[in-house]
């Protein structure tokens, strides 16, 4: 019963910290820079989608999807202000800048939104039922559905729709998109749009089952960009398996060892696994050439 | 004018002692903490700065600093200067023991290896509660006491002032230092600083120590003057603090961390009236200072007040080489494969000491591969090398160095950052090299950035640089790629006196006047085979090498147009066109014209300016002086995506298909601009090239290299283009594939399209092209129908170096 | 390059006036009061309600004509990211550079340690409205200038056990703590309160203020036997606790300290909230005395956002620095004077107050510096989104 229940918490978190490092994954492979603060990004979409659902009453679908498409907007922003100045001019400030926009994002939030946390309870998101013998509430088996389902759509996206085909080809090979025709500086804006995007769907997924304040995003963010590592920042599918055995991995250590050491030790096996796999476990070694 | 900095540097640290000395309470602990940060900003820097590491989780090294001195103060009761070297040695042992696994790994990677270690820190002193009290830590920490007298915390603040500008001349000497020299090195060009016999890890796991007893000796020092520890002092946030002090105030000055730690105390402290909104007005101005100097504030303003400084030339003094030993490098059976393919199979050469050996091939043969496995940067699956009675095989490229083989880069590795004089000196045992500056050659500034160097300096430095090593064997890619002819001939003689001196030289070269004129002994390799060997007049007349750089001139329909009529007019007119890599230009004036319906080769040997001029016309090499003219309208100033837009398209060298993209969304690609239905174009495609058809929805990655060329030329077709680039087409391919490429190519001809055609196989190229163009170092030296210049010699010496 | 200096130059300026501190146009200086709490982050909203408890006593003490002669307060606050490091150096720029008179604390037990001896050197009376560490006040100075008008952990872990054993007759009791300075102070506290009736708990399992599931720790508990739960964290994380519990199925007795009350439990934990007793200082809701009535309408009038005492989150950090704002003003009374050592002997001078949290008499001595004990402490439960005394609605 204890591993049954770790192995179902740790899947629905791990399929957040998946979806969160898919966005790392989406800006490194077409521009070698990530948002430092992705977690700002995904306190923004919950706290958007409270704002229009619950706030302003709408129905939670097009409160959503509005949400999501603020994102998008945010991700641009952090793309126009934080990123392109920098990696222009060659310059790896990016990295200080991003943070610098993540807390401009969270304290306008905390000054807009409020300082309390507030509880996004959707009536289809409440209530558990049995299963193998222990408590599940239907969201927890929803979230690593969706988390999967979104990053299929992407894999989907990518590979049956012209742009994401031409974002693909960026990833690859970018001169060789640019003789395509393929705007470079245009697709990294949209890979930020859709980073941002994902973080933001997270947020609003795991919203019900936690709370929406302006902090929520911290740690999940930094856990995220772990997950992002260890999967091999250039793998979408091996950032995503890396999301849930990071989840699941935290969750059994807090069930067989006690909770005192779920922090220490899971930070610890990303070193360990780092030190054995340089390129994470399943990112590919570069040929190195001179 | 030289003691300016020293005077702005005593000044500052004297103005802080004194206004610490007679300010309150608060001023005083903000100074402290001010310098506190300047020490770990100055130990960061060491690794940011000097070495080119980034760690977010400096704040454990501070951690381990301030637990030490706390427990062994409070719980041990010993004095604060017993636990100060306890706290510099356990921060520093961890610093060491984190930059196993951290050297590992790079980029991103090693940003996590750090993250997790200041995480595990700051948790397991919550965890630890035994020995650090937990998340409510330690109080009562003792505050310094010397001579019987305790400090006070203004004490403590004066101390940390002192130990701050003690770090600032410590960071000052070792950037002086051959140390500080080498791990800039490291952070320049790690491939080049093991190959003048710099141990990489070594040097960046020193630099991570240093900067880890720096952190640690802040920490301790921040123990004694707050009094307390807690784990929520020491977040990662206080990490991202600490690389901000190095990035804003200028990574790599001295002063930029004390800069950078000024700012990052000072403005949150000016900004504390602003209660719950300083956080967001720190962020904002942050992201304004980045804004404004995203290299660093000290950085920009030298910039600003930087004056000219007198040139310190090098001399003409023409020493003597001495090399430390004469051996002879010798090769036997080597061979590596990269996933399935075989780059070098059994390849065995001898290079005798006093003379030149040259390794020439097509592109794509295994010569730099060779190379790379000569001087350690590859390790080789099978053979031996053997330099006088050393074993070499199998040994990294740093002691390769150290046994006496040197090398230089077909890209130059210089350490741009450093001066030339530094590049010979770190090279050089005695730290000195710079008469060999005379002996290659080189005129310039001794005291010049290496990056600020024109192309052929650059050559010439990194030629001294190797020297300055005194090999036996001396390992040379390419030396003469984008040099003049005027410089190719001083680079021929240069190389003849290095190996007059008694080094072997090895020589990879593609400008076969160079290899031809100067070498002693020629190693032909292709397809990573040894296809030939001999003296130059040999190999020059050995019909397998000509086969290999000419291609066969097999009995092809050579039907050309020369029919007027059926030409329409320019499509593509090219005038006075000048591209180049830094100074040097590529090229020099290119006038080109391509009419409707035509197909026009350019020719000339590897390093003569093709590829730089597709990549010009194409919008991917930009900026261009002169004019790029397209049915009348100017493509020189637009980027690659809209020159695409307007109908021209290049099938890149080295085919760049998406490897992990089907063979299917490859050819959509193509398309990508096209409004109109495209679906009837691609089965065009799949008649053009059956093999496709095969292959239809198989990873273009997957595909042979024949196969690839194909679909790369299809999804260039797909785009409708009204003039198609082809650089290179049959680089890399087996005869019979190059066969089917060509026949392929002849039909699109006779289906009246127009081509701009850059091919190394000459005789394929002239056999289906109208006109062609012969390009030599930048410049066309001949023109005209493809017959006329398959009949003139130009094109036989441009390629063969024959007369 | 001049566009980016005048870029600077006016960034600049626009900093600048808003970091200078608001001089007073009045002849007769007011007298600052000092706040450094948390402001931002995760417990800007506990720090905003010291800022509104503060601000409505100060408004009511400036109406009515102030202290000393007519001199009124102003309250001068600092940011300390929750931090300690951050804390002492507000604190010492309070102190010494803003010259305040009294400094008031926030809720962080480590930030207030960590500026305990800086006022004790200082000689400068520090009130704590929050922090419920034992050894705030309990420092061991000689001369001891720490104050508090808030609950002490180690009284309240007492209560709760005793509370869980009188009320649950619960024998094997496990904690879930929040994984900060206060959920392990918790933990000593609530084991010594254990060992004291020769009792070990059934487990001790810590969570993260932003773990969104605790079902794993709560599965080792309940496998260990655990009959009842001792809960300590701020009202997010108590609710996540409460989730998991409904999840799970589970349904142990929940016995909490002040943590639910910080907001809108009853939003956040759903249904399950009312199974959570905790203690409390004091609550807006029910019947109110006089004062009771006067500071919720203040509340009301000064602040828009509050339309009920349901807005009013958290009561007490809200009503601990009303009534610590107001002893202090009674305390620079009886000194006669703004000197520390002085306004320290007033507040042990203070005689009978009739108070918001209860009516105080003889609230501070020599031996004791908290002004509230364990008979004030009432038990509470959400009903709704109202906080009532556990019992008043089944």
């Amino acid at each position: 019963m204890l591993i049954t229940s770790a192995l179902i918490s740790g899947l629905g978190l791990g399929s957040m910290y998946g979806l969160l490092a898919l966005g790392f994954y989406i800006t490194y492979s077409v521009s070698s820079t990530v948002n430092f603060a992705q977690g700002s990004s995904m306190m923004l979409g919950a706290v958007l989608a409270y704002t229009f659902a619950v706030t302003l009453g709408w129905p939670f679908l097009p409160a959503a999807l509005l949400a999501l498409a603020l994102c998008a907007v945010y991700g641009m922003l952090v793309e126009i202000v934080a990123v392109r100045p920098f990696a222009r001019r060659g310059s790896n400030a990016w990295l200080m800048a991003t943070v610098a926009l993540g807390i401009i994002a969270d304290n306008v939030v905390l000054f807009t939104f409020g300082k309390e946390p507030r509880g996004f309870t959707m009536p289809w998101a409440t209530g558990s039922f049995q299963l193998f013998g222990i408590g599940v509430s239907p969201l927890q088996l929803a979230i690593p559905a969706l988390g999967l389902s979104l990053a299929g759509a992407l894999h989907l996206f990518s590979r049956r729709t012209r742009l994401g085909k031409a974002l693909l080809a960026v990833v690859q090979n970018a001169d060789a998109a640019r003789l395509m025709g393929i705007n470079v500086p245009l697709a990294i804006l949209l890979a930020y749009a859709a980073s941002t995007m994902f973080a933001g769907a997270a947020g609003i997924m795991i919203a019900p089952l936690f709370n929406v304040h302006s902090d929520m995003g911290t740690l999940f963010g930094l856990k995220a960009f772990a997950v992002a590592i260890l999967g091999g920042i250039t793998s979408a599918w091996g950032v995503m398996i890396a999301g849930l055995l990071f989840g699941i991995t935290e969750a059994l250590i807090t069930a067989l060892l006690g909770s005192a050491y779920t922090q220490v030790l899971s930070f610890a096996l990303v070193i360990v696994v780092l030190a054995f796999m340089p390129n994470g476990l399943f990112g590919r070694a570069e040929v190195k050439k001179v | 004018m030289r003691f300016v900095p020293w005077i702005l540097f005593a000044v500052a640290f004297a103005a802080a002692l004194a206004f610490t000395a007679t300010a309150n309470s608060y001023y005083v602990f903000v100074m402290a903490t001010l310098a506190l940060t300047a020490v770990t900003g100055i130990g960061l820097n060491v690794l940011l700065g000097l070495t080119g590491q980034v760690s977010f989780g400096h704040v454990g090294f501070y951690a381990l600093g301030a637990y030490a001195v706390a427990i062994l103060t409070v719980t041990a009761k010993w004095s604060f200067w017993a636990a100060l070297p306890v706290a510099a040695v356990v921060a520093g042992v961890t610093g060491a023991l984190l930059a196993l696994p951290a050297l590992r790994v790079k980029g991103p990677y090693l940003a996590m290896v750090t993250i997790a270690f200041g995480f595990i820190v700051e948790h397991g002193a919550v965890e630890m509660r035994g020995l650090t009290g937990g998340q409510n830590g330690i109080m009562g920490v003792p505050t310094i006491s010397a001579f019987g007298a305790a400090f006070g915390e203004r004490g403590v603040a004066l101390a940390a002032i002192v130990l701050a500008a003690l770090a600032t001349l410590g960071y000052w000497l070792l950037a002086r230092s051959r140390w500080g020299a080498a791990m800039r090195a490291v952070k320049d060009s790690e491939v080049a600083a093991e190959s003048i016999g710099l141990d990489p890890i070594r040097i960046k796991a020193l630099a991570f120590t240093i900067s880890a007893v720096c952190a640690g000796l802040a920490g301790a020092f921040f123990s004694a003057l707050s009094g307390f520890v807690t784990p929520s002092t020491f977040t990662f946030s206080q990490s991202i603090l600490f690389v901000l002090v190095v990035i804003i105030g200028g990574a790599g000055s001295v002063a930029g961390p004390l800069v950078g730690a000024a700012i990052v105390v000072l403005l949150p402290e000016a900004l504390a009236g602003l209660a719950e909104y300083r956080l967001l007005f720190f962020g904002a101005l942050l992201l304004g200072v980045l804004w404004v100097a995203p290299g660093g504030v000290v950085g920009t303003v030298l910039r600003l007040v930087a004056r000219r400084r007198p040139p310190r030339l090098a001399g003409d003094k023409a020493v003597a080489l001495a090399p430390r030993e004469k051996a002879g490098l010798a090769v036997e059976g080597l061979g590596i494969a990269f996933g399935g393919l075989k780059a070098a199979q059994d390849v065995s050469l001898e290079a005798r000491p006093g003379a030149i050996t040259s390794l020439i091939g097509p592109n794509g043969a295994g010569k730099t591969t060779v190379l790379n496995m000569l001087g350690g940067f590859y390790r080789p699956d099978t053979g031996r090398i053997r330099l006088g009675a050393q074993e070499l095989q199998g040994r990294r490229a740093c002691h390769i160095a150290r046994a006496g083989v040197a090398r230089t880069y077909q890209t130059t590795q210089l350490f741009g950052s450093m001066t030339v004089a530094e590049n010979l000196a770190i090279a050089s045992n005695d730290g000195g090299g710079e008469e060999l500056l005379g002996f290659v050659g080189y005129r310039g500034d001794l005291d010049a950035r290496a990056a600020d160097l024109p192309h052929v300096d650059k050559r010439l430095v990194e030629i001294a640089r190797a020297l300055a090593l005194r090999p036996a064997a001396l390992l040379l890619d390419e030396p003469a790629a984008g040099l003049s002819r005027e410089d190719k001939a001083v680079l021929g003689s240069l190389l003849r006196r290095i190996a007059d001196s008694g080094v072997a030289v090895v020589l990879v070269e593609h400008d076969m006047a160079v290899v031809m004129g100067i070498s002693d002994h020629v190693v032909v390799l292709d397809a990573g085979l040894r296809i030939a060997s001999g003296t130059p007049a040999e190999v020059q007349l050995d019909p397998a090498v000509r086969k290999a750089y000419l291609g066969e001139e097999q009995g092809r329909a050579t039907a050309h147009r020369a029919d007027e009529a059926s030409l329409g007019g320019a499509l593509l007119e090219v005038g006075r066109l000048e591209a180049g890599y830094g100074a040097e230009p590529v090229l020099k004036g290119i006038e080109l014209k391509v009419r409707e319906r035509e197909m026009v080769a350019v020719l000339g040997a590897n390093g003569a300016g093709k590829s730089t001029l597709m990549r010009a016309l194409a919008g991917l090499h930009r900026p261009v002086a002169g004019g790029i003219a397209l049915g009348g309208e100017d493509l020189a100033r637009l980027p690659a995506h809209r020159i695409a837009a307007r109908g021209l398209v290049l099938v890149p060298e080295g085919r760049q298909v998406f490897p992990e993209l089907s063979v299917l969304d490859n050819l959509w690609l193509g398309a990508f601009l096209r409004k109109d239905a495209a679906a009837a174009d691609i089965e065009t495609m799949l008649v053009r090239f059956p093999r496709l058809r095969e292959r239809l929805h198989q990873r273009a990655g997957l595909l042979s290299g024949g196969e690839q060329q194909m679909l790369a030329i299809a999804r260039g077709l797909m785009g409708k283009p009204k003039l198609l680039l082809l650089d290179e087409p049959s680089l890399g391919l087996a005869p019979q594939v190059i066969n089917d490429l060509f026949a392929a190519l002849d039909r699109l001809r006779s289906e009246a399209a127009t081509i701009l055609l850059v091919d190394q196989m000459a005789g394929l190229a002239l056999a289906l092209a109208d006109r062609a163009y012969v390009i030599e170092a930048g410049r066309i030296v001949a023109s005209g129908p493809a017959a006329e210049i398959a009949a003139d010699g130009a094109l036989e010496k441009a390629y063969l170096g024959a007369g | 390059m001049l566009a980016r200096r005048t870029f600077i130059a006016l960034a600049l300026a626009a900093a600048l006036p808003a970091a200078l501190p608001v001089t007073s146009a009045y002849a007769q200086q007011p007298i600052k009061i000092g706040l450094v709490t948390a402001l931002s982050g995760q417990s800007a909203r506990a720090g905003e309600a010291i800022t509104r408890g503060l601000q409505v006593a100060i408004d009511e003490l400036n109406a009515k004509g102030g202290v000393l002669g007519g001199r009124k307060f102003e309250l001068v606050r600092r940011d300390d990211e929750a931090t300690p490091a951050k804390g002492v150096i507000a604190a010492r720029e309070l102190l010494f550079k803003e010259k305040v008179a009294v400094l008031f604390g926030g809720l962080d037990t480590p930030v207030s340690l960590a500026i305990v001896p800086i006022v004790n050197e200082a000689k400068m009376p520090f009130v704590g409205p929050w922090a419920a560490g034992t050894g705030i006040t309990k420092n061991g100075a000689k001369e001891n200038y720490v104050f508090r008008v808030s609950a002490v952990d180690e009284i309240v872990n007492k209560a709760m056990l005793a509370y869980a054993q009188k009320t649950f007759n619960s024998k094997n009791c496990g904690m879930i703590l929040v994984n900060n300075p206060w959920g392990e102070s918790n933990e000593k506290g609530l084991m010594a309160a254990l060992g004291a009736k020769g009792l070990k708990p059934a487990g001790i399992e810590k969570f993260e203020g932003n773990d969104v599931d605790v079902v794993p720790q709560l599965t080792r508990l309940k496998s260990a036997g655990a009959d009842c739960l001792f809960l300590v964290g701020n009202v997010g994380p108590s609710a996540q606790v409460v989730k998991s519990l409904d999840r799970m199925g589970w349904k142990p007795p929940v016995v909490s300290h002040w943590g639910p009350a910080g907001g809108r439990f009853t939003e956040l934990a759903g249904p399950s909230a009312p199974m959570v007793h905790f203690v409390q200082t004091y609550s807006f809701f029910g019947k109110q005395t006089p004062v009771g009535e006067k500071v919720l309408k203040a509340l009301m009038a000064k602040y828009p956002d509050i339309k009920g005492p349901g807005d009013v989150t958290p009561a007490v950090g809200v009503a601990n620095a009303y009534d610590g704002m107001m002893l202090t003003a009674l305390a620079i009374q009886n000194a006669g004077k703004l000197d520390g050592p002085a306004i320290r002997e007033g507040y042990y001078r203070i005689g009978s107050h009739a108070g918001l949290i209860k009516n105080y008499d003889k609230p501070f001595s020599a031996t004791n510096h908290d002004a509230v004990n364990e008979n004030d402490y009432v038990w509470t439960q959400f009903i709704d989104h109202q906080i009532l005394p556990v019992g008043m609605k089944k």
